[in-house]
């Protein structure tokens, strides 16, 4: 019974990075209708500059996700507004291939600047946990789970209490009207990006903490957006949130299954989302597209 | 009138319901072989819902359809095809990147039992149903190229191709001025001749009026009169349901 | 008005010529390598590195042609066509390497067992429309990759595991010449099929999906039917080059039978070249291919940039890929075929149109 207790807690530990990769591709996919296979990098450009930041001044990974954060959606709105709005009206395979594209110019960069070594970010507290009887808490997985429920609460404020928000939403929901009423659209789809990749940011510097870091790690990352997504639902931050924990209480229970389980983590991962697509498309919580 | 034994489609307390609103609500009405029915009712009365449930795009959720003695409830709509009803749509689905001389062998080359073709036959067949509609000059063309009303006329010369026994027409005439709606008169009574039953519907009094025989009133996925279309117009609950004080008067005048 | 004209009717022969011109060299380069030829004193136009070359361009015809028939002509964008390169390599391989059977009678079963696999993943699949047929596909290329490196019985992996599978040497002479008109045969198989699929009935039902799938099926069109026809189809060409790859690799693992990069690599093709047209892919991978190969290095003319390192190179030469990718998903979005075939021009007016029809 504990273990059962000890795989949920970290099923839902683990679960907070996923929520944090997932919410911000989940508000790009859902209000610019951009499945961003660049996501993945975004991430890992964002734990790069984590730790970069960490080494450099020795600054806290948890500190420096604020900076992270805008530094990436400055970025993302730059990228959005003068690469991606250029064929935002194309077909969905034109959006694939170009974030594709972007992807593979991110990872490269990386490489040629930080070469594939593998680097990671140990704080004074890395190794130390919360011990409840038998089960022990890492205390960076419980933080990075309460920055990523952060981060989606203050993604929910801002896509909820303010104008700029209400405008995106007004935005996913029809884009003609919405620009009938007067909203900027460029302006619009490139600050909902940038929202995004801050958000792909904040992911970036919790995963430093967790896992050592090399340009092409961000890849799985994307993929696991997508599952994150579906399962949870399309169309609003708190779907993504369970979706999240749930996938990760997918992967943990997943990797405890005696024999290679672990191994298979992806293709249950693919599964799972492969079924939820057949079955019930809208995900656990979300609206019927 | 026509009888139960002649009725060649025939729907029975056809029920749909879209969330919480029934766009159909016990529907029954039939149409006898070589009959031009017409469909009227204001907007939301679920004509195109009707269509729909025929065509079997989607199945109603209670109630029957028959067709030729058959049901066809819940069929697949490639199968209704097959079975011999046709269909244009509303808002006009052309093949984009086909020439009109393609589109209208698309339906050659798919449609009825018979009309199934080899490309060469069904080109044939292309041609005939263009002359029909009166596309000849246009065959060649991208359909990006037609007008609205040709656009139409090629929606109707498509599911011509397929050799129904009934077609089925949703809002041909919708957009086009009068000049226009005259020449789709004589299109429309040009296919009813070759001995296709035709189910129109239609906001068109004119239309409804001058071609068919009779004349269906839906209102809130029900049906509110049917009969002559002369006497269906006159019907007061469908004048207070859809037509307005204005034309009942200028009708009774 | 009258010099455009001119243009487009100077550039419509040019392509059908180049064509032409390729496949003769291709045809007819590899015969020098034959003893026959050596004796009589020919010069080597085909040597070790051209056959692995060409190989390698034909194989990625295959593929892009392939890929075509379910996103080009029926418009459903799989993003996991890899999967099916994979089962047939690992159908092929198994077959060799433990049953013990010869080759060519391991290789026909390639295609049937991508297609079954496709017939089977299609019926669910084909249901879902853009971005979720995408994504699934995508999956399920991932998945069966994993599967198929993992999966073990009693402790041994099936199908070779991490350390991949090994199959025996095919022995004959000129192993590069026969490899490559092997692959080459598969390339022509893939175009002629698309070519017919497009002159029939099954071609144009197949357009129409494409075009308007509602519109379609009250025509008469079996949607369901032919999309799955299509997918299975697609995935038994895909399933072909898998199979030859195996046997002409003689080594195969996770990493060289289900590399993702395939799936962006073969839509990139088919989109270059023209999708919806019969050689479209073909020219588009040709193209793109030889290019993959010029920035890799792996040509004999290369690229010296005097400020990067040798060891940078590859990094750049993808670099160069992505940023060209963007480009041409951009500012091309119709393809090669299209330009040649004279119903666009590459002159700043069709450049600017097609970004004002995508933009915002």
């Amino acid at each position: 019974m504990a273990d059962f207790v000890q795989l949920v807690i970290l099923g839902l530990l683990a679960g907070g990075v996923y929520v944090a990769v997932g919410v911000g591709f989940g508000l790009v996919w859902g209000v610019l209708n951009i499945v961003n296979l660049a996501h993945g990098a975004l991430v890992i450009v964002g734990a790069y500059l984590t730790w970069q930041l960490f080494n450099t001044f020795g600054l806290d990974p948890f500190l420096s996700l604020p900076l992270v954060a805008v530094a990436l959606f400055a970025f993302g709105y730059a990228l959005q507004r003068s690469i991606i709005n250029r064929i935002i009206r194309a077909p969905l395979l034109f959006t694939f291939m170009l974030t594709f594209g972007v992807n593979l110019v991110l990872i490269n960069v990386l490489l040629l600047v930080f070469k594939s070594d593998f680097r990671s970010v140990t704080t004074s507290y890395s190794g130390q946990g919360l011990e409840l009887g038998a089960i022990v808490i890492p205390y960076t997985r419980l933080a990075s789970l309460a920055a990523a429920l952060l981060l989606a609460a203050v993604l929910a404020f801002i896509l909820n209490r303010t104008r700029t928000g209400l405008a995106i939403q007004a935005v996913a929901a029809d884009r003609d009207a919405a620009q009938l009423v007067g909203i900027d659209l460029r302006h619009l789809y490139a600050f909902t990006f940038g929202l995004g990749a801050a958000c792909a940011g904040v992911a970036g510097g919790l995963i430093t903490l967790i896992q050592a870091i090399t340009p092409t790690a961000g890849e799985p990352y994307t993929l696991q957006a997508f599952v994150v997504v579906i399962l949870g639902g399309l169309g609003r931050v708190s779907a993504t949130v369970v979706g999240g924990l749930a996938f990760g209480l997918v992967e943990v229970f997943g990797q405890s299954i005696p024999g290679s389980g672990s191994v298979f983590a992806n293709a249950i991962a693919f599964g799972l989302m492969v079924l939820v697509l057949v079955t019930r498309p809208q995900g656990l919580f979300g609206r019927i597209h | 009138m026509s009888t139960v034994a002649t009725a060649q489609l025939e729907l029975q307390n056809v029920t749909k319901r879209f969330g919480g609103v029934a766009a159909l609500d016990g529907v029954t009405l039939s149409v006898a072989k070589g009959d031009i029915l017409g469909i009227i009712g204001p907007n939301g009365a679920g004509k195109t819902t009707l269509l729909n449930c025929i065509s079997g795009i989607y199945p109603p959720d209670s109630g029957d359809i028959h067709w030729e003695g058959a049901s066809i409830t819940g069929t697949a709509p490639h199968k209704v095809a097959r079975l011999g009803i046709g269909r244009t749509f509303q808002v006009v689905k052309p093949f984009g990147s086909m020439t009109v001389r393609e589109n209208a062998a698309v339906g050659a080359l798919f449609g009825s039992a018979e009309a199934r073709l080899a490309p060469k036959a069904a080109f044939v067949r292309a041609d005939e149903v263009l002359e029909l509609v009166g596309l000849t000059p246009k065959a060649g063309l991208s359909v990006t190229a037609l007008t609205i009303p040709d656009r139409k006329r090629l929606e109707v010369a498509r599911a011509v191709a397929t050799r129904p026994k009934l077609l089925l027409l949703d809002e041909v005439m919708a957009g086009l001025n009068n000049v226009e709606i005259d020449e789709a008169l004589e299109m429309v009574r040009a296919v009813h001749a070759t001995g296709v039953t035709v189910v129109l519907i239609e906001h068109v009094m004119r239309v409804i009026v001058g071609v068919c025989r009779r004349a269906v009133v839906l209102d809130f996925g029900q049906v509110l009169a049917e009969g002559e279309p002369e006497v269906v117009l006159r019907d007061e609950r469908v004048i207070e349901a859809y037509l307005g004080e204005r034309y009942a008067k200028r009708l009774r005048a | 008005m009258i010099q455009t004209l001119d243009a487009s009717r100077r550039w419509r022969w040019i392509l059908p010529f180049l064509g032409a011109v390729v496949v003769a060299y291709a045809l007819l380069a590899p015969l020098t390598s034959l003893d026959a030829a050596q004796a009589i004193n020919l010069p080597l136009l085909a040597d070790k590195v051209w056959f692995r070359i060409a190989t390698i361009i034909a194989m990625f015809v295959v593929l892009a042609t392939a890929w075509n028939i379910i996103g080009g002509l029926v418009g459903y964008a799989a993003f996991g066509n890899v999967a099916f390169f994979g089962i047939g390599a690992y159908t092929t391989g198994m077959l060799i390497a433990k049953a013990k059977w010869p080759f060519l009678l391991a290789l026909p079963l390639a295609p049937i067992a991508a297609a079954i696999f496709a017939a089977l993943v299609g019926l669910p699949l084909l249901r879902l429309r853009g971005h979720y047929f995408a994504v699934a596909s995508l999956g399920v290329g991932v998945a069966v990759g994993e599967l198929v490196q993992n999966l073990d019985y009693g402790g041994q992996p099936i199908f070779g595991g991490a350390s991949g599978l090994f199959l025996p040497i095919f022995s004959i002479d000129n192993r590069g010449l026969f490899f490559f008109y092997l692959m080459l045969g598969a390339a022509a198989i893939a175009i002629a099929v698309t070519w017919l699929v497009l002159r029939s009935r099954f071609g144009y039902g197949l357009i129409a999906i494409r075009e308007n799938e509602e519109a379609a099926a009250v025509m008469g069109v079996n949607t369901t039917a032919y999309k799955v026809a299509a997918f299975a189809l697609a995935a038994a060409l895909t399933g072909l080059a898998g199979g030859i790859f195996s046997q002409w690799n003689v080594f195969i693992n996770q990493d060289n039978t289900f590399p993702i990069e395939y799936n962006v690599q073969m839509i990139l093709m088919a989109m270059a070249g023209g999708t919806g047209t019969v050689f479209g892919p073909a020219a588009g991978a040709i193209l793109l291919q030889l290019l993959i190969q010029f920035l890799s290095g792996s040509l004999p003319i290369t690229l010296d940039l005097p400020f990067v390192p040798s060891d940078a190179r590859p990094v750049l030469a993808q670099i160069i890929l992505g940023l060209l990718l963007m480009l041409v998903v951009i500012f091309a979005p119709r393809g090669v075929i299209d330009f040649f075939g004279g119903r666009s021009r590459l002159s700043l007016s069709y450049l600017r149109r097609s970004l004002r029809e995508t933009s915002i």
